[in-house]
């Protein structure tokens, strides 16, 4: 509205309205004005800010308010918290491989009002998106592109555009699992197109592979580069809104609309106060009923994430199904453009000054069947990954590996990037520990340590008859190398059963044979054991003391100092671990030795 | 356009309108500031905790000779966990009673770092000019108090240091974190 139409300016009117006095409008004809008025008059003659106001406030909607004027709105205000949220979020967000993840899951578990503050930035952008589509089908509805709004039609689709490369672009941050898949296949998809493809695919990726440019690239984008262009396209599409007016309903006669005309303010700015109320409310309880955005694992280069694209870019994903080979690109990026280019020529298409649905049927049902197919071309994926029970697993799977993760990431990650968390795993810590220290000597693999015990079904029966029977054997202390190391048992099957299960008694195991145990005792001295071995966990002797053999208070004694007399004493060449692991870590390690010798290899 | 100052329902959707704006711009704000202004409630980490270890034995420190160790530690900063990162330095120095001392080298000023002057054989500031004799005491210059002992437990192999960060431009000393 440029023209200042002839019910502009300060309003006159007989009625008094005191509390008026705290506005910014000027009323000349009031009792004193207050300090805060006159301040008002103050900055209005030194800025003129009041014509700005009222550019606004005293917009004519011909015909007067309604309801579905409230889109435009509501977009500006997703619009709004977006910005917020996207500050906010860019205060603790680190574009990097390092931190991307991390800050993530820090942002969604760690930080109070973070996951909130996350959903309401993922299911806003959404929500800008699906409302963007509701604010153009009513265009098209109302034939609002007409002259003199063709440009307004254009900056709006360009507005879309832009909302799209936001989605795209702010997906890939997390660097979770989800959103570094989804990058990839965008990336390699980018590459494939003629000419300038490979440029743009090393370009957006920063060079051959994804990794810390790609970060900063799309975080440059997504923060800084959209935003310039969001408020700018967003002031031009504002601009030509008040310029041309709301687009009333067709066929009312001018005079008509003239005499029902109200201000935008307050008639309109109720309505899309309310209107934009309601959104926030919704979006709220969208956030709060799924706990915020999705957050899976760290990204894995290496790994087998079934990736799908954003919801919105399915129809894409579908139409792809159908094409394949060199028709593949025809459909990434031929269809998008012909379907951009319909769009844009609509006001030329469809040029006639009467906005009377009845009369702009082809428009209107092409519109439709396109929309259909949309909706169709999205759902069908989707039907088609509720129906694949190896989709469904392996999302379970990646489900179950994003909620560990971020369970780990609580103690906070490594700088070697998202991956990493998984080092806070104690399953993971206590491997670590057995392949520095332990596995240089022992193994589990059922075919002999290097220089100790191989650990495969250690303290079994057969574990503990095979050691009686050749204790120096390549499984056993064959490794150990000592001087006057154990003799093999020499005896019936029948006498080291018996053996072998005096042995495995002290194991604790709930399986055992109480009368041949005792025989085993009574053959202690016939084979010699006694010279060596005791039972009553207190003595020193030249073999270790048998006592609870096989527990894991006896692995914690031998792992924290097998040359303890009690033990292995002077032979013992195992280096001693108490003092250099926590007693933590040395009950760890012990737990992992029960453990694995009990998988079936 | 229609008289609409005349309408009844003008007033009360000027409320409704301006409330609601009011109500939803609060809304949307509180969950926005508290996450920015997590900093406010978040502690620090890695101060105070345990004594260190330095890479320094008490034959190291002679008198009138004093070492600057650094103190190394893993600390938790934000998402990350850190494996041994410096949470800082200090100033290792045999007292006259044969005591080994540790001053932190942050300034009580203003934070920069003490750096010893051989030459007058006192402790400087390089940012401010603050002098600190051997005993930590403030000699001149800005500082509003001494130097920062910390804690040292000290055997004939080892010396701990308990790390700590201390309040700057305060007369008193006090820890932060």
């Amino acid at each position: 509205m440029t023209h200042d139409p002839p019910h502009r300016g300060p309003t006159h009117h007989p009625q008094h309205h005191p509390q008026h006095h705290s506005q910014s409008h000027h009323r000349p004809h009031k009792p004193p004005p207050t300090r805060l008025a006159r301040f008002g008059t103050w900055l209005d003659s030194r800025t003129g800010y009041s014509t700005v106001v009222k550019l606004i406030t005293d917009e004519p909607i011909p015909g007067g308010a309604r309801w579905w004027y409230v889109f435009g709105s509501i977009l500006s205000f997703l619009l709004v918290l977006e910005f917020f949220t996207g500050i906010v979020l860019a205060a603790y967000y680190d574009p990097s491989v390092s931190g991307a993840w991390a800050s993530t899951a820090f942002i969604q578990d760690t930080l109070s009002f973070g996951w909130f503050v996350r959903g309401l930035h993922s299911f806003g952008s959404s929500a800008l998106i699906v409302l963007a589509a509701v604010h153009a089908i009513q265009v098209v509805i109302f034939g609002a592109y007409k002259a003199p709004r063709e440009m307004g039609w254009l900056s709006g689709l360009g507005f879309m555009g832009l909302l799209l490369l936001f989605a795209l672009s702010g997906y890939g941050m997390p660097w979770d699992e989800k959103g570094y898949t989804a990058k990839q296949v965008d990336f390699m998809i980018t590459g494939t197109a003629p000419i300038a493809g490979p440029f743009l695919q090393r370009l957006m990726q920063g060079g051959e592979t994804m990794g810390n440019y790609t970060l900063t690239h799309l975080n440059a984008a997504h923060t800084y580069i959209l935003p310039a262009f969001a408020v700018l396209l967003l002031v031009i599409h504002i601009a030509l809104a008040k310029r041309n007016g709301v687009t009333p309903k067709w066929g009312v006669d001018e005079a008509k609309l003239a005499r029902a005309t109200q201000p935008y303010w307050p008639y309109q700015a109720s309505r899309d106060a309310v209107a934009c109320g309601v959104t926030f409310v919704l979006l709220s309880l969208i956030v709060i009923s799924t706990h915020g955005a999705e957050l899976a694992g760290p990204a894995d280069p290496t790994g087998t994430y079934q990736a799908r694209p954003e919801w919105y870019m399915l129809p894409v994903y579908q139409l792809r199904k159908y094409f394949e080979g060199p028709l593949e690109m025809l459909v990434v990026v031929v269809s998008p453009a012909v379907v951009s280019l319909l769009l844009g020529s609509l006001p030329w298409l469809d040029r006639a000054a009467d906005r009377d649905p009845a009369r702009r049927k082809p428009i209107l049902f092409g519109a439709l069947f396109g929309g259909i197919m949309l909706c169709v071309l999205g759902y069908l994926p989707i039907r088609h990954d509720a129906h694949d029970a190896s989709f469904q697993q392996s999302r379970a799977e990646a489900e179950e590996r994003g909620q560990l993760a971020r369970t780990l990431a609580k103690k906070g990650v490594l700088p070697e990037g998202g991956l990493a968390v998984y080092r806070n795993d104690p399953a993971y810590h206590v491997r670590e520990l057995w392949n520095e220290h332990c596995a240089t000597c022992h193994s589990f693999t059922g075919r002999g340590g290097k220089d100790g015990p191989d650990f495969l079904g250690y303290g079994s029966r057969p574990w503990i008859n095979a050691f009686l029977r050749q204790p120096d054997g390549p499984r056993f202390m064959a490794g150990a190398k000592f001087e006057k190391g154990m003799k093999a048992v020499a005896g019936t099957d029948e006498e080291l059963g018996a053996l072998t299960e005096l042995v495995y008694a002290e194991t604790g195991a709930s399986d055992v044979d109480r009368a041949l145990a005792e025989k085993g005792k009574g053959l202690m001295s016939e084979k010699d054991c006694d010279s060596c071995h005791d039972f009553d966990g207190t003595s020193g002797n030249t073999g270790p003391n048998l006592k609870g053999y096989g527990t894991l208070a006896y692995l914690i004694d031998v792992v924290g100092d097998a040359g303890d007399e009690r033990l292995y004493g002077a032979k013992n060449k195992m280096p001693r671990f108490a003092g250099k692991l926590t007693p933590e870590e040395i009950a760890d390690l012990g737990r992992f030795i029960l453990a694995e010798s009990r998988k079936q290899k | 356009m229609a008289d609409t100052h005349a309408d009844p329902r003008r007033k009360f959707l000027k409320v409704l309108a301006g409330g609601t704006t009011a109500v939803l711009g609060a809304l949307a704000a509180i969950p926005g500031l508290g996450l920015l202004l997590h900093p406010l409630r978040a502690k620090s980490s890695g101060s105070g905790a345990e004594p260190i270890r330095v890479a320094a034995v008490p034959a190291d420190v002679k008198p009138g000779k004093p070492v600057r160790v650094d103190v190394v530690s893993n600390v938790n900063d934000g998402w990350s966990r850190l494996e041994k990162v410096k949470l800082g330095a200090a100033w290792l120095v045999r007292s006259p009673e044969g005591r080994v001392r540790a001053f932190s080298t942050v300034c009580p000023h203003l934070g920069c770092g003490i750096d010893w002057d051989e030459k007058k054989a006192e402790f400087l500031c390089p940012c401010h000019q603050s002098g600190f004799g051997t005993d930590g005491r403030c000699q001149y210059g800005p500082s509003p108090r001494g130097l920062d002992e910390l804690e040292v437990v000290a055997s004939d192999t080892e010396i701990r240091v308990r790390y700590q960060r201390f309040k700057v431009a305060s007369k008193t000393k006090e820890p932060i974190g």
